[in-house]
């Protein structure tokens, strides 16, 4: 899924092992990650990592796009066997699962039992 | 809406206001395509003159919560109750919008489609959580009821340690076997129905008077 670098505002879409070592283009160590939601809404081209190939073949594999205005639903994504994705703030915020499968949208698998829980007490010190 | 109808609800709202009676609000839960909107319909025609929502064969037609309220329903001996009817979306934990493409629906619209189910299981949770005091459980009686989602739901109801009448739906068609919901949840009474056809329904208004009144 696509990060991109706060200073000089390249994207990397395809490895994110890539962006441990620092962006290519300033060194900086900063990304933002960067929803398809967003990434739709933006205007004009944007720098993206990899030959034409590479990005050819990231368009071939993409699944479906919501149209702009949705924001993603899940707080998990099942990318494939053993790659996830973390929805950090849906995390942070709720208590409910719900878990998306697959690189597109509109497959969805529902932890029933986190939405029935009563919501935790804050504690305060 | 004339004169009479409006002074009735004022009326009523005020007697239940000052006796501090409140009012049961039941939720029809079930698993998509099982009939919870056709029932709900058929309870407001029945006790209101007015419908409540949209059916079709597409699952998940039922996407948001709708709720009817003031339904006064007599029974047999006299005795009536008067609850909010709650039409819940179909609870499920597997939603995939390659399930709606067969029912002709394009790849754009089911992916929005799956989206608003997903969103509408998390309403009707909410809803079970928050504000429900009875349910009617609706199966079709022509499918498993020893599915997963249905094991689970009952037992969050049980957990809750909310009143539940199971509706066994659908008994006009050939492959239904109400009888095997019953040995499914014999913990819990099981009303078998047509809500199509409307068959065997007053014994479910019986049984939802006894049970939440």
């Amino acid at each position: 899924m696509p990060h991109r670098c706060v200073n000089c505002g390249r994207e990397y879409r395809t490895n994110e092992c890539e962006i441990l070592k620092g962006c290519r283009e300033c060194g900086g160590k900063k990304f933002i990650f960067v929803p398809l939601v967003e990434r739709s809404r933006d205007e004009g081209p944007v720098p993206s990592e990899g030959t034409g190939d590479t990005v050819q073949k990231e368009v071939e594999t993409q699944e479906v796009e919501l149209p702009p205005g949705y924001e993603p639903l899940e707080s998990i994504r099942i990318v494939s066997p053993g790659t996830y994705e973390l929805n950090i703030e849906k995390l942070a915020n709720s208590d409910e699962r719900v878990v998306g499968v697959g690189k597109g949208e509109g497959s969805y698998l529902v932890d029933l039992l986190s939405m029935v829980r009563p919501k935790k007490k804050k504690n305060r010190k | 809406m004339n004169i009479l109808v409006q002074t009735k609800r004022r009326l009523s709202k005020f007697l239940m206001a000052f006796f501090k009676k409140k009012k049961a609000r039941i939720g029809i839960y079930g698993p998509p395509n099982a009939g919870k909107t056709t029932l709900a319909n058929r309870i407001a025609k029945d006790w209101t003159g007015e419908d409540v929502g949209l059916v079709s064969e597409i699952p998940h037609e039922t996407r948001r919560a709708v709720r009817k309220t003031d339904i006064s329903i007599s029974g047999s001996n006299g005795s009536n109750i008067t609850i909010d009817i709650v039409d819940t979306p179909g609870v499920t934990t597997k939603i995939d919008y390659k399930d709606f493409l067969e029912y002709g629906m394009d790849k754009e619209t089911a992916v929005i489609r799956a989206r608003e189910a997903t969103e509408g299981v998390a309403e009707a949770m909410h809803w079970l959580r928050e504000d429900i005091n009875g349910v009617m459980y609706m199966l079709d009686a022509t499918e498993d009821p020893f599915m997963q989602v249905n094991i689970m739901m009952i037992g969050i109801i049980e957990s809750r340690k909310l009143p539940v009448i199971i509706v066994a739906n659908k008994i006009d068609l050939p492959d239904a076997s109400p009888q095997r919901i019953r040995s499914a949840f014999p913990q819990h009474p099981v009303v078998p129905i047509s809500c199509l056809e409307g068959k065997n329904i007053e014994e479910l208004y019986e049984k939802m008077v006894e049970h939440f009144g």
